[in-house]
């Protein structure tokens, strides 16, 4: 992240979630409708608040469940409504068709998913395991590091799904727990400067909008050509989101001081030998980690994705090509697969890499700490990787019983 | 003839808007859907925002068959969350004061089923729109399904006659009942043999919905699931009426009041008669059908008079 003095300033204390419910203020949705649950109540909460107190003019819709939120929001925004949102784990896939069908349908929406685990209830813990389970669902997925990040992705957010060359809904992630509670100093923007950067919507071409009398329809999609010309299109805007979303953060930077690299943002990148790929709020140990073991010589890198769907292959190919090892880290499995979902995607570009071998780490599931010394582990072992050793394709680093000598290995001369 | 000739000036008179809906449409011949849904727009006007789900009503209602179409202003949406989109669409217009009329149109599979606790939900809090359900008691686009008001003794592909069944052997659910029940400003039943009847209740419909949320659940038979002649289905629901198998009534903050009394009612058997999904059911069946029938009338009766002995709280009244 890079910032640059500003001459007025609101830094607040307050948590991941109270972030994502200011940002949604600041972003003065016409409809909000939410269902609680843990760790993502505090949002609604905080919006009701605002409601009550008469500073946020919304509709706001107390749903009687998450799969109702979805619909309403979606409806509201194929109205023409600026509409708000926020889940987390069983909420998200109780309102999975409706994620599925507002997809379909191009609504513009924002919703924050509050990242936690789906196994059981009583595995109430931060992971990736839901956003995995609704990736392929045709949303633009964002990932916030820290508190900053989650309100700063929700405005900008605002900008990506509601643009009208791209038109759609976008869900920003962040760890439940680690984020979600978690106070940190926050610069609170002013409402003037995010009516500044939302006003470019304004100036452009208005979406098409189901309005009354009007004879217009939609929601059911079509068959055959239809199909494919509606779901063509839909790829194509997210093949286009990609460099929308790197010029909305370089915009942001010009009004709020802050940009953080678009799709990707690298710590330590350009000269680095190793890399470790990561989201999250795992990524703030990395680069403290990273920060230590490069005052012991090793050069290593972070790459943090801040976009997941559409997958930033491209500038992910860049960043990456040429290094010595690469070691992808994620918070979530990919049944079916051995290594992580991140993983396992990145691995479909590794031609591109001019070499560069892959390993796979699984940490941070069901609210195992990633800890600085879990970091340090597997820099340890992509460095034993770029020299020239065997290690294991997949390591499960907080879970060493996993790890079977047996098991697939990458690397050795 | 002359009486009858007035008769329908009645009704008529009611239909003050253009039929949107183009001729030829991809609907059984009597279908008690279709009439319905030319129905509604004709009275209520061609302003309206329809909303519906997968169903019958998809290939016409919702572009599906863009051959024979319509020329309302549709959403199409899921069974699951069909409540919820009509107040997404009621709440945004509201917000952006767009004048407007929601009609969330949909069968018995949704708003019984798998769309209720939405439905529910829409009600406890007073949406402004028009829930209309027309009721052909199953699942009839996939196949003919029992669902929660298919009646007693029913047979559908789900409750096949068998060695050891015969048919749905439960009750129907009182879905009207259980909408009334949340206190809404208006709720109504209503079916296809009262057109005069189902045009006022639309009118109070429109008015009240200004209010708050609204329910009409409307009998609507299905010629091909409940097998019956195509030129019956009127006569279907006027037996349905006369027998008190489904009574005509309306509720005003749950206050509830008959709107068409039947003086002597008929043995529900002259009601099963007409359609073959009732063609497996014994004398046994059918007395087990007719108390049902008349439990659930002396329910509504008794409700009726309650009402009318208790005060309602002065926070209910509009």
């Amino acid at each position: 992240m890079i910032t640059k003095a500003k001459e007025k300033t609101q830094i607040k204390v307050i948590t991941g979630n109270a972030a994502a419910a200011t940002a949604a203020k600041l972003a003065c949705p016409d409809v909000v409708a939410a269902y609680p649950i843990t760790p993502q109540t505090e949002i609604i909460e905080q919006i009701s608040k605002f409601h009550a107190n008469g500073e946020m003019d919304c509709e706001l819709i107390t749903v009687e469940g998450e799969n109702s939120a979805m619909n309403a929001v979606t409806a509201a925004s194929l109205a023409g409504g600026r509409v708000f949102t926020a889940t987390s784990s069983w909420g998200l896939v109780f309102m999975y068709d409706a994620v599925l069908a507002a997809a379909g349908s191009r609504a513009p929406i924002v919703m924050v998913n509050v990242n936690r685990e789906t196994p059981g209830i009583i595995a109430v813990s931060s992971g990736q395991q839901d956003m995995i389970s609704t990736r392929d669902a045709g949303w633009i997925f964002l990932i916030a590091e820290d508190c900053q990040e989650v309100l700063d992705l929700v405005l900008q957010a605002y900008r990506l799904a509601e643009d009208y060359d791209i038109q759609v809904p976008v869900m920003v992630h962040y760890d439940g727990f680690y984020l979600s509670y978690l106070s940190e100093g926050v610069d609170v923007p002013f409402q003037e400067d995010v009516d500044t950067f939302l006003s470019v919507l304004k100036d452009q071409p208005q979406r098409t909008k189901l309005t009354p009398g009007e004879g217009l329809g939609c929601g059911s999609h079509g068959i055959l050509g239809g199909y494919l010309e509606l779901r063509h299109k839909h790829v194509s805007a997210m093949e286009r989101s990609k460099e929308k979303f790197d010029q909305i953060d370089k915009e942001y930077e010009q009004i709020f001081g802050r940009a953080y690299g678009g799709q990707i943002e690298e710590y330590r990148m350009d000269d680095a030998d190793v890399v470790l790929v990561g989201s999250g709020s795992m990524c703030g140990t990395i680069k403290t980690v990273i920060d230590e073991k490069r005052e012991a010589g090793i050069k290593v890198g972070l790459l943090k994705m801040r976009m997941f769907r559409p997958f930033p292959g491209e500038v992910m190919v860049e960043s990456l090509k040429g290094k010595k090892a690469i070691g992808v880290v994620d918070r979530s499995l990919n049944f079916g697969h051995k290594g992580g979902p991140f993983y396992t995607e990145l691995k479909s570009f590794e031609t591109k890499f001019e070499g560069s071998p892959m390993v796979s780490f699984i940490d941070g599931v069901a609210n195992t700490d990633i800890t600085t010394a879990n970091v340090a582990t597997m820099i340890d072992t992509i460095c034993d990787l770029a020299a020239g050793k065997e290690v294991p394709e997949v390591t499960w680093v907080s879970y060493p019983e996993a790890n079977d000598p047996d098991s697939a290995k990458v690397g050795g001369q | 003839m002359a009486a009858k000739k007035g008769k329908l000036t009645k009704v008529l008179d009611h239909l003050k808007h253009e039929d949107p809906f183009s001729k030829g449409v991809a609907f059984c011949p009597g279908c008690g859907l279709e009439l319905l849904l030319r129905f509604i727009p004709q009275v209520l006007g061609n302003d309206i925002v329809i909303t519906g789900t997968p169903s019958c009503s998809a290939p016409v209602l919702l572009g599906q068959n863009n051959q024979s179409w319509h020329k309302l202003s549709y959403f199409g949406t899921l069974m699951t969350g069909a409540a919820a989109n009509a107040t997404g669409l009621a709440r945004y217009y509201k917000k952006a004061g767009i004048d407007n009329t929601v009609v969330c149109f949909n069968g018995d599979g949704t708003a019984a089923d798998i769309g209720f606790g939405n439905l529910s939900g829409a009600a406890e809090r007073n949406e402004p729109f028009i829930y209309i359900c027309y009721d052909n008691e199953g699942y009839m686009n996939t196949g003919i399904q029992k669902s929660g008001t298919t009646p007693y003794g029913a047979t559908t592909t789900t409750t096949p006659k068998g060695s050891i069944s015969k048919g749905k052997n439960l009750r129907r659910m009182n879905l009207a009942l259980k909408m009334a029940m949340h206190k809404i400003p208006y709720a109504a039943t209503a079916t296809l043999s009262d057109l005069d009847d189902l045009a006022k209740k639309l009118l109070k419909a429109k008015e009240a919905k200004e209010r708050g949320f609204v329910f009409l659940h409307v009998l609507a038979p299905c010629t091909t699931g409940w097998g019956h002649a195509p030129e019956n289905t009127i006569e279907v629901c006027r037996r349905a009426v006369k027998t008190n198998y489904f009574p005509l009534w309306e509720a005003v903050n749950g206050k509830i009041k008959m709107t068409k009394e039947v003086k002597k009612p008929k043995p529900v058997k002259t009601y099963t008669e007409l359609s073959k999904k009732f063609v497996n059911m014994t004398e046994e069946d059918h007395q087990i059908l007719q108390d049902d029938v008349d439990y659930e009338f002396c329910i509504l009766g008794g409700l009726s008079q309650l009402e009318g002995e208790c005060q309602l709280p002065v926070s209910a009244e509009d």
